[in-house]
């Protein structure tokens, strides 16, 4: 068995492997990147991208059926022909993981389909369809992400028993959906099955939805929207078990202490990912895995193992893909020989739900984690935005976070149209230390979705122009 | 052939960079574990760095004169699979890999002697910058390009934005690094970086002179002389002692001591008679704190003493002087001042002194005003015995004096505390029979 030798070879070919090969590539490395299912990795195939398909879709078809008529315009018999939305949302996937591959090609970048596992620090052994084969690296970068996790007795077969990629492949709308996990994935998916017919119910372990995943005050506003649609919610709830009942599939649950039994089509399991760092031979080569399954790396995502680099949901939260994509940048130039730290301020993070959410920085109380208490809090509400009104979505508001004494922006919280859109001007703001003046004092287009950004930074300093300012309660953060 | 980098070690604590004085290898030499491949200068000190890989020697990252900071790379070896090019002094998990076969030989599973937790930055340098440094994305960058610590440069820009100037001017001024303090405490602005002007100097037209660069050990003192008196507000205080009691008690333990071939000089006696001293007045074996505005007594005795050298000033340490017998301190000295001329001190030798004794009397001069080698708060000067007539009870006698100098640090030591100690000094180095007294 001869074994192929490269420079770099990278495991994986999700958003932050398909980079890391890129630039590997760009700085003159022989490159390879090994893939066993699907280049642009969950994300791309069976995640971000689908995903975003269906909620598009989903949310054009209950803007014809609820705001049209409201706009003048009659439309009558709309009818979802879900097997074309399949096919639909399947050609942006194919297009977007077609386009990787052009990328990769034309950096010169070697595509190896197979399952990689190492056999020392220095040699992998990739199973490929034809056979297995030996590959060789100076540098090997670990990029092979995370999956689904799995509870006791509720083994997903991706037929009656879904996880997020079996949700997003279904061939017709279940009538009735059991979600099992409220974080957002289950959220973002049980949202657009509503607006597609599903009836659909939430069973949350924890005493809220999207705990820990955004701002409190934001995730108020999608609930009650949420409750409003028909979504059925249920806190502490704990999914027991499930079986067929002829046609029927029961959910047996303990809802704060009392036990229920819920009726439906499918079931979706969305109780969070885990770091794919089981597999592939790691803790044989004696590579470093910490307690929850990350790898441990350093700032320049060193393992501890020196010619071996690890990136993305592999090696810490947050698990998101353009987390993954900057490292993988990274760790190219740190191969490379070039001085490169993980040093990003904030990773900006979207919940894709009705009205969308979108952070960056810190929450209050993360402020005053980080030691700092004296802040300044503004919020502006869509509401009070020609844009937002003129597009009947005017659901949500901007919130800042600021230190009171320097202004300096700390976070800001958008809940409401676009917020994912809007999210990046305050990344910018944060990565730049910029002060809230600096923000309000920038001329921002009208009418525009935007306006809200400068206007917060306004309400921040207590004076912005188009609402009632109220004096922002400075430690709203006591829960 | 695999790549092997090998990195400028962490020599020392505190250490963060080094010199590069030479290479011990050549491109192309085959290596061993732990042979040196070259010399660097840290820290008033020549180290041998040693390779933890063997290999041949495919590239040099430095050139002689350069600075390196640690952790970054020194060469790069050319390391072929079937030879061990597994470090040999880090313990490597003594596991198997399980379950594989394995054909060729492969290195072994390497463990990493930095710390590697998630995210964790203290194997890096510049370290990351930490979320109170106001600086965008590119500024960040640039000073990492440039090895400058962004956390230590002061920001002119608002709401003390550092930016990109703020960077190149610490790069061309070189950061100072003041002591980490714990986060959380409030903290007093520490010294300055770029607060001392760096004029250029400008040759007269036609001037024979010749210019060399400010290397090595004479780089370390011209930036630690400048910053010990920029911190201390130093004053100094003089006065004579009659030695002639100490000339005897030496020169008689002189004939014991050479029988055992130890050289037995005054700076033992000397040191005796400061630590008992010390023990009366605990604020000259102290430090401050300026970070945490604490001024901190040490219960140690940890004694440097300045030694001439041909590449310049170096202070080695006699750590825990005050529980060592004379003739254990002298044959200390005789090793320590040995090796100092030789440039062959480490690191670690000449760190954590808590008071210090200059002793140039045997080159000539009455007296001196040194400088204080900051953290600590006061050195000793001795200077040259002579014979001299005193007049002691009505008549001229013959005596050996010998001239000492108290030069404290005047923030935390008060003039007439100063008088105090050095009186209480020279009543001790008067009386060496006494000082028996003091002995632990």
């Amino acid at each position: 068995m001869s074994a192929e030798k490269f420079d770099v070879v990278v495991i994986g070919a999700g958003p932050g492997g398909y980079v890391a090969a890129i630039r590997s590539a760009q700085l003159g490395f022989k490159t390879a990147v090994i893939e066993r299912e699907f280049l642009g990795g969950v994300c791309l195939n069976v995640g971000c991208i689908p995903s975003k398909a269906m909620i598009s879709a989903a949310h054009f078809l209950h803007r014809l059926e609820h705001d049209a008529g409201t706009m003048g315009i009659s439309v009558s018999g709309t009818k979802l022909d879900m097997p074309k939305l399949k096919a639909w949302k399947q050609s942006v996937c194919d297009k977007m993981s077609g386009g990787v591959a052009q990328l990769l090609k034309g950096n010169k970048v070697t595509i190896i389909n197979g399952e990689a596992k190492f056999k020392s620090v220095s040699e992998l052994v990739v199973r490929e369809k034809a056979g297995e084969k030996s590959i060789t690296a100076d540098h090997f970068i670990i990029a092979t992400g995370s999956r689904p996790i799995e509870i006791p007795g509720f083994q997903p077969d991706e037929n009656d028993v879904v996880t997020s990629t079996g949700a997003l492949d279904f061939e017709e709308v279940p009538k009735r959906l059991v979600a099992i996990g409220g974080g957002y994935i289950g959220i973002e998916i049980s949202s657009y099955l509503r607006k597609l017919g599903s009836e659909v119910v939430v069973l949350e372990a924890g005493k809220g939805l999207l705990q820990g995943a955004a701002d409190a005050d934001c995730v108020k506003v999608v609930e009650r929207k949420l409750k409003k649609s028909g979504v059925i919610v249920h806190t502490e709830a704990f999914a027991q078990s499930w079986k067929k009942q002829g046609k029927d599939l029961v959910v047996t649950a303990k809802v704060k202490g009392k036990e229920e039994t819920f009726k439906c089509d499918k079931i979706l399991l969305t109780v969070g990912r885990k770091p794919n760092s089981d597999e592939m031979n790691l803790s044989g080569i004696g590579l470093k895995i910490d307690e929850r399954g990350f790898i441990k790396t350093n700032a320049q995502r060193k393992t501890n193992i020196p010619n071996i680099y690890a990136i993305g949901d592999i090696c810490g939260q947050p698990m998101l893909a353009h987390k993954a994509s900057h490292e993988g940048v990274l760790v190219a130039e740190v191969i490379a020989g070039q001085n490169r730290v993980y040093d990003a301020r904030t990773v900006p993070a979207v919940i894709f739900t009705d009205p969308e959410i979108a952070s960056a920085g810190w929450t209050e109380e993360e402020c005053k984690a980080n030691g700092y208490h004296d802040l300044k809090v503004g919020k502006f509400p869509f509401g009070a935005n020609g844009k937002a009104v003129s597009l009947m979505e005017t659901d949500g508001f901007v919130k800042m976070i600021a230190d009171a004494k320097t202004h300096r922006v700390f976070g800001v919280h958008i809940v409401g149209p676009e917020a994912s859109n809007l999210i990046s001007e305050a990344a910018l703001a944060i990565e730049m230390g910029a002060c809230v003046e600096d923000i309000a004092l920038t001329i921002h287009p009208h009418p525009t979705l935007g306006e809200t950004m400068m206007e917060a930074a306004e309400a921040t300093l207590g004076h912005a122009i188009h609402t009632i300012n109220r004096p922002v309660s400075q430690t709203s953060a006591n829960a | 052939m695999a790549e092997q980098i090998v990195n400028l070690p962490d020599i020392g604590e505190g250490v963060t960079e080094g010199e590069m004085v030479k290479w011990l290898v050549n491109v192309g030499d085959v290596v061993e574990p732990d042979q040196p491949i070259a010399e660097v200068m840290t820290d008033k000190a020549t180290v041998e760095v040693p390779t933890p890989y063997a290999g041949t020697v495919k590239e040099l990252k430095a050139n002689e004169g350069d600075i390196v900071p640690i952790e970054t790379p020194l060469l790069i070896l050319d390391s072929d699979g079937a030879s061990a090019s597994a470090p040999k002094k880090q313990a490597a998990p003594k596991q198997e890999p399980p379950a594989v076969a394995a054909p060729t030989p492969s290195p072994a599973p390497v463990a990493v002697a930095s710390s590697n937790g998630a995210g964790g930055a203290m194997d890096v340098y510049p370290p990351v910058a930490d979320a109170r440094v106001l600086a965008s994305p590119s500024s960040r960058r640039l000073a990492r390009d440039l090895s400058v610590d962004i956390n230590h440069v002061k920001g002119t820009g608002l709401a003390g934005r550092v930016t990109r100037d703020d960077v190149l001017q610490a790069k061309s001024q070189g950061v100072i690094m003041p002591a980490a303090s714990p986060a959380g405490r409030t903290t007093i602005a520490p010294v300055v970086p770029g607060s001392v002007p760096k004029p250029a100097y400008q040759s007269p037209a036609g001037a024979v002179e010749e210019r060399e660069p400010l290397r090595g050990i004479r780089r370390k003192i011209a930036h630690n002389m400048q910053m010990y008196k920029q911190i201390i507000p130093h004053f100094t205080l003089m006065d004579e002692a009659n030695v002639t009691e100490l000339v005897k008690t030496r020169t008689q333990a002189k004939i014991a001591a050479d029988s055992l071939g130890i050289k037995i000089t005054y700076l033992p006696f000397v040191m005796k008679a400061l630590i008992a001293t010390c023990r009366e007045f605990p604020m000259f074996n102290a430090s401050i704190d300026d970070a945490n505005e604490e001024i901190v007594y040490k219960k140690y005795f940890n004694i440097g003493f300045a030694a001439d050298t041909p590449n310049g000033l170096v202070v080695p340490v006699i750590k825990d002087a005050d529980r060592k017998t004379i003739l254990q301190i002298s044959q200390e000295i005789m090793d320590l001042a040995g090796r100092a001329r030789e440039g062959k001190l480490r690191p670690e030798e000449m760190k954590d002194a808590t008071i210090t004794i200059t002793n140039i009397g045997s080159v000539g001069g009455s007296y001196a005003t040194p400088i204080i080698n900051h953290p600590e708060v006061a050195i000793l000067g001795m200077y040259k015995i002579s014979d001299r007539p005193v007049y002691i009870n009505g008549k001229f006698k013959h005596a050996k004096v010998m001239n000492f100098s108290m030069t404290a640090d005047h923030r935390l030591i008060d003039g007439a505390v100063a008088a105090n100690f050095l009186s209480g000094f020279i009543k001790r180095i008067e009386h060496p029979a006494n000082l028996m007294l003091d002995m632990v």
